[in-house]
Order: C-alpha cells, then structure tokens, then sequence
C-alpha cells in the first residue's frame, strides 16, 4: 500500500515538477517512482502468489482465513518466481518497444543516432531478457506449477494420460470429450525432464483427477499456455538473429529484418496477455488454491446484469483508452526525440 | 483495539475527504472561475502536481477497511456495487481528463477534457454524497449481513431503501457545495489575478450557502436516524467535532471577511474535519446501520478481523504512515505558494 504512495506521488512530482524541483530532486523522484512501482507490482503479485499458492495463514474457528505470519507471507515462494517472471517479461516489452521504434526510423531515415542507439540497446536488452524470462524463470515458474498445482499442469500440456517419459507437443489440439489430444507432433520425455528434472519422471495426468477439478476451460488454458511459450521462442530466435546481425555490422542494414523488429512490436502485449490467463485459467477451479473454490466466491447479491452491465463499461472504457494511448504515443514518436522528453505514464501498469 | 482502529480508519477518511475535497471543488469551479486557455491552465496548475497523490489516500482508506473490517466489506462492496464502479468511472474518468487534456495544443481537446473533468467531479461529488447519506441513513440490511440496493425506491427514507432518497439526494446536494466552498477557498489562497478574485468572490456565496445548509442536514439526519441526538449529546468526541465545525465557521467567516486567505482556508479544511469526526463519533460502534431491522446492523466489533491479523496489521500500518508523512511535509513544502502559469508551464496542463 506504501508502495502506492509512494509510485503516485512521485510520478505527479516527476511530472509536473521538473522545473520547481531542480535536477537533483527530479532524478530522485523518477528512482522514487521506478522503486515505487516495483514495490507494487512485487505486492500485487504477493497478493496473486497467495491465491496461486497460500502461505502464511490460518483457518480461523469461523472458517475465515487469518494471517499469521507476514514473512511467510511476503516471501512466498512462489510470489518470488512469479515476480521475477513478470519482471522479466516487462522488460522484453520495453525492449521490444524501443527496439520498433528504432528500426522505425531507421526505415523512414529519420534521427540516425537515437536510432542507433534504440536499435542496438533494444535487442541487446531484448536478447537478454527473453533468454531471463524463459530460463531460469519462466522454467522455474512451469516447475513450480508441476509440483503444487500438478493437475493445472496436466491441463497446460493437454496430458489427458499420465505417465513416464512424458513429451511435449509442439502441436496438437485438445478434445476434451474424448479426452485425447489431436494429431500431435510430441519431443518424448521433453515434459519430464523440465517438470521434474530427468527424463523417466512420472507427470501426472488428467485421468487420475476427478473432472470437477480439471480447470474448467481447459482448451483456453492449453492455447494460451501454448502460444505464450511460442512466442518466447520466437522472441529468443528474432533477437538472437539481430545479435548475430550486430556482430557482423549489418543490423541496420536489411530491410526485411527492420520491419521484422517494428512490427514484433505487439508480440509481447499478447504472451503478457496469455501468460496471466495461463496463470489464472490454470488456478480454476480454485479461487484460493486447495482452500476456496470459485464457485463459493462470488457474491450473492450482486446480480448477473449488473456485472455484465459494469463488464461492458469496463471494455468500452478500456476501448477509449487505449485508441487514447495509441494515438498520443504515435504522436509522441512521430514528433520524436528531439521535442521535449516526455514521459508515457501508466504503460508498466497496464500488465501488472 | 478494534476502537483504535476504528479511529485510524476514520482518520484516513478524514484526511482523503480534506485532501482530495480541494480537487473536486477545483475541478467543479474551474469552468465557472476561469474563462480564458491560461486561466483554465492556472486552475488545474493549482491542483495539478498532487491530485494523484490525495487520491491515494482513498486506496489507504479502502486498503485499511479490507485489512481490519474484511465482514464490512464483503458485505458493502457487495451491496454498493453499482455505486462503486460509478464511482471508479468517475475516478478514471477524472484522473485520465487531467493528464490528456494538455497532450495536444488544440481549443476542442482542450474544452472537451476541460468539460469531462468538471462533469466527472460533479459525478464524484454527488457519489460521496449519495454514499456518505446512505451511511448515515442506513441500507437495507437482511439477518445474514447482506444488501442489495436499486438506484431509487420510493424516495422514502424507511425500510426497503434505494441509493438515492429525498434524504440522500439532499445530502449530495450539500456535498457538492461544501466540497465547492472548499475548493473555491483553496484556489482563492493558490491563485492571482482574475481568478482569485472569482474564486473569493464564489467562496464568499458558496460558504453563506453551505452553512444554513448544514442546519437543515443535521435536522434531516436527526429525524431519518432515530437516536442520533442521545448519541451526540453524550459522546464527547461528537462535542468536540461540534465544536470544531463552530470555530472552522467563525475562522472561515473571518477569513474571507478580512481576505485572510491562509486562515480562511485552515477554516475550510477544519470544517471538513469537524463534520467528519462527528459523524464518525456518533455512529460508533455502527458500521452499516440496518434499515429493515437495527438488530442486522454491522458494527466495528462484528466486522473486524481476527486478532492475529489485527495484531500484524498495527505494526505494518505505523510504518506506512510515519513514510508517507514525512514524504507529505517535503512535498507540500516544495510546492507551498501560489501558481503561476509563466513560471509552472511546462506545456504539460
């Protein structure tokens, strides 16, 4: 909650106040806000560990849950590679970003030394962050799952069977109703190994969980599991290429590949997207893991029209918004990086 | 224990409606004090670099009641739904027309988030009015400590409730006023020129409005909640927050009588102060006052968390104040003054 503060605060001073506080202070402000929306995206995602996996509690005589120890809390495991996952994969979305927007005007010949610079710092940053949140964080994320929610698992890799020497399927369609996954194309023991560390490891499957405890959309949470992990790789392969590129002094120079980097620019707002719904699809039918099911959760009194009404104003807002954000940053990189350095408030935000 | 905490919770409501009131009385006057694109600028200069900060104290304020009164708000977030995500709009809405409008240097964009942000403050301020009436009035509570509310009933301020009632409506109505008066004073103190001298000049009417208002509310409030006079007279506390309303309105009035602008406005924020902590005194230990049978009510002892968690949260939430506290006195000085457009103007407003 200080975390709160102490982000919105400072953004309003570093903001408005660069004049009125000087140099030193606003640069004091801006490591104030940087720290501040660590601290609350680090308690937010706090606050989803617990869900993923409690710690720290107590049921009480009532029935209600109680907190007892704020340290175990805090320091949720699962809190920490979660966090770190995220982390990670908030900044292959800035590098991404700075990367587009240096192969941009790079294309249109326009600011050559900010493009260098965008274009060089932006793939080495991405090449390094997409390598962090796949290894070790996001492996250490899927081994997480694997050991505590080994049912969500089962549902992510679509392994309606469990068994040894389990493969992943590189492609392959879920059918639910007759429980098998269609024409797929499996690496054998791939699965066991990184679940649990050797290739003969048992990895449990769906058929020995009763179905009320499957995730209840198991398609939605096997593609979105799926496509997030694809993407990765293709995030792994684009940037490895443009450091290969580098090395060989040609990065700016093929056309190809500048429209390859520009327009990967949505690529990692969707494996953010699919990767929280991989998080909370999988959660089902849970609300609180193992302690408070979904379907207890939701509140009586609150009719359903009354959610789809607010649900509808939500998207319709959040539609206006982000026509607003797309206009007013496309305008912020057409007038470039000469104007006034400007700050594009509430972008981190927005996938935490 | 759970009376400390009811007075922290109080507490952090009383300095979000102190803080952030400023910036609704602002953002409802500015069409109405400022004519010109660099008086409009000056206005939201006024309240610029800290609105989001004030905001935040409304997070603090919810933050704490989920912590400490978790049966509280399973059942009021529940209850006020509709209300709620109004209010979140209108929060959004808000928070959002203040940092686009000077985005692009254009008269339509700038009149068109000019427009939304004085309609989204009114919005708001009827909302906490409407919510802060519901309080006092009380909400259909059943035996299991639930609600649900339509928009609006009968109008009749007895059993089956709605959110809005000749009641309520007239609190919001006072709120929007009081929370006018209390920006016009503020801008008053923080502007020059053409706008200081409408905004004195709407505070002097506003604040000659908002005090006979205040009598006829507390007569309403005696007759739509029985037994709200035995509480107020033997309560301390609510003397104390009498009293505090009494001397804000002798320093208001002497304040802008003597354009004391410094005194009109302590006289201004101690009002607020005073209303609240009245209102919080008397009610205690009544959280959610049930309308259909009083026996339903939540109060703060049924309410509260475990004492486990209270006995955790009482060691986190010092912490977080003593920070944000010594952070507010450095900003407030760094930004103590008045405005002004040439010095300020960064083409951010």
């Amino acid at each position: 909650m200080f975390a709160f503060f102490l982000e919105s605060a400072f953004i309003g001073a570093l903001i408005w106040g660069e004049k009125r506080l000087g140099p030193r202070y606003h640069f004091l402000a801006a490591a104030a806000v940087a720290t501040g929306s660590w601290l609350s995206g680090f308690f937010i995602l706090v606050t989803n560990a617990f869900m993923q996996h409690p710690a720290g509690y107590e049921v009480q005589p009532d029935g209600s849950l109680g907190l007892v120890s704020a340290s175990a809390y805090l320091l949720n495991p699962w809190a920490l590679v979660q966090f770190l996952h995220n982390q990670m994969a908030a900044l292959v979305t800035g590098s991404f970003v700075v990367t587009a927007i240096g192969a941009f005007y790079t294309l249109r010949k326009l600011h050559p030394t900010q493009a260098r610079l965008y274009l060089r710092a932006g793939t080495l940053t991405a090449l390094i962050a997409s390598v962090l949140v796949a290894f070790p964080t996001g492996d250490q994320q899927a081994k997480m799952v694997g050991r505590y929610q080994p049912v969500t698992l089962a549902g992510m890799e679509g392994r309606f069977e469990g068994g040894r020497d389990a493969g992943v399927a590189v492609i392959g369609q879920p059918d639910v109703a007759e429980r098998r996954l269609d024409n797929p194309v499996e690496v054998p023991g791939a699965l066991s190994f990184l679940a649990y560390g050797t290739f003969q490891s048992f990895v449990h499957g769906l058929d020995e969980y009763p179905p009320e405890d499957w995730p209840d959309n198991l398609e939605l949470l096997y593609y979105s599991f799926h496509i997030m992990i694809t993407l990765g790789t293709i995030f792994i392969v684009i940037m490895s290429y443009a450091a290969f590129r580098r090395w060989r002094g040609r990065l700016e120079t093929s056309t190809w590949f500048l429209w390859v980097l520009m327009l990967a620019l949505p690529l990692p707002y969707i494996a953010n997207t699919l990767g929280w719904m991989t998080s909370e699809l999988g959660r089902q039918p849970w609300l609180v893991y193992g302690l408070f099911h979904t379907r207890d959760g939701y509140s009586k009194v609150v009719s359903g029209g009354d959610t789809i009404f607010t649900l509808i104003g939500f998207a319709g807002l959040y539609f206006v918004l982000g026509v607003l954000f797309l206009l007013l940053t496309g305008r912020q990189i057409d007038r470039g990086p000469d104007g006034e350095a400007q700050l594009q408030v509430g972008g981190e935000e927005s996938f935490v | 224990m759970i009376a400390t905490w009811y007075a922290i919770v109080s507490l952090m409501l009383v300095l979000y409606v102190v803080l952030d009131g400023r910036n609704f009385g602002a953002g409802m006057l500015q069409r109405f004090v400022a004519r010109t694109p660099d008086e409009r600028r000056q206005v939201i200069a006024a309240i610029g670099p800290l609105w989001s900060w004030h905001e935040v104290w409304l997070v603090g304020f919810g933050g704490t009641l989920v912590a400490v009164f978790p049966r509280l708000m399973a059942s009021a977030f529940a209850g006020y739904y509709l209300a709620l995500m109004l209010i979140l709009w209108g929060l959004i809405l808000r928070g959002v027309s203040i940092e686009v409008r000077g985005q692009i240097d254009d008269p339509l964009w700038r009149g068109f988030w000019d427009f939304l942000f004085a309609f989204s403050n009114f919005l708001l301020a009827i909302l906490f009015g409407a919510a802060a009436g519901n309080q006092v009035r009380g909400v259909p509570l059943d035996a299991h400590g639930n609600f649900s509310m339509a928009f609006f009933t009968d109008f009749m301020a007895r059993g089956h409730v709605g959110l809005l009632d000749w009641y309520t409506l007239s609190v919001a109505v006072f709120t929007v006023m009081v929370l006018a008066a209390h920006g016009a004073t503020y801008l008053t103190l923080k502007t020059e020129g053409a706008v200081h001298d409408r905004c004195a000049k709407w505070a002097r009417h506003l604040w000659m409005a908002v005090v006979p208002l205040f009598v006829a509310i507390s007569v309403e409030s005696w007759k739509v909640r029985p037994g709200l006079a035995d509480y107020a007279m033997n309560r301390p506390f609510c003397w104390m927050g009498l009293l505090l309303v009494i001397a804000a309105v002798c320093a208001v009035v002497s304040g802008i009588t003597k354009g004391e602008e410094r005194r009109a406005f302590f006289g201004s924020n101690l009002f607020l102060v005073g209303l609240l902590v009245t209102g919080s005194a008397v009610f205690f230990p009544v959280m959610l006052y049930s309308t259909l049978a009083p026996e339903n009510s939540l109060t703060a002892y049924s309410a509260a968390a475990g004492s486990k968690s209270l006995f955790l949260a009482s060691f986190w939430w010092p912490a977080g104040l003593v920070l944000a506290t010594i952070y507010f006195v450095f900003i407030s000085r760094r930004y103590a003054g008045k405005v002004s457009v040439a010095r300020d103007n960064q083409g951010y407003y």
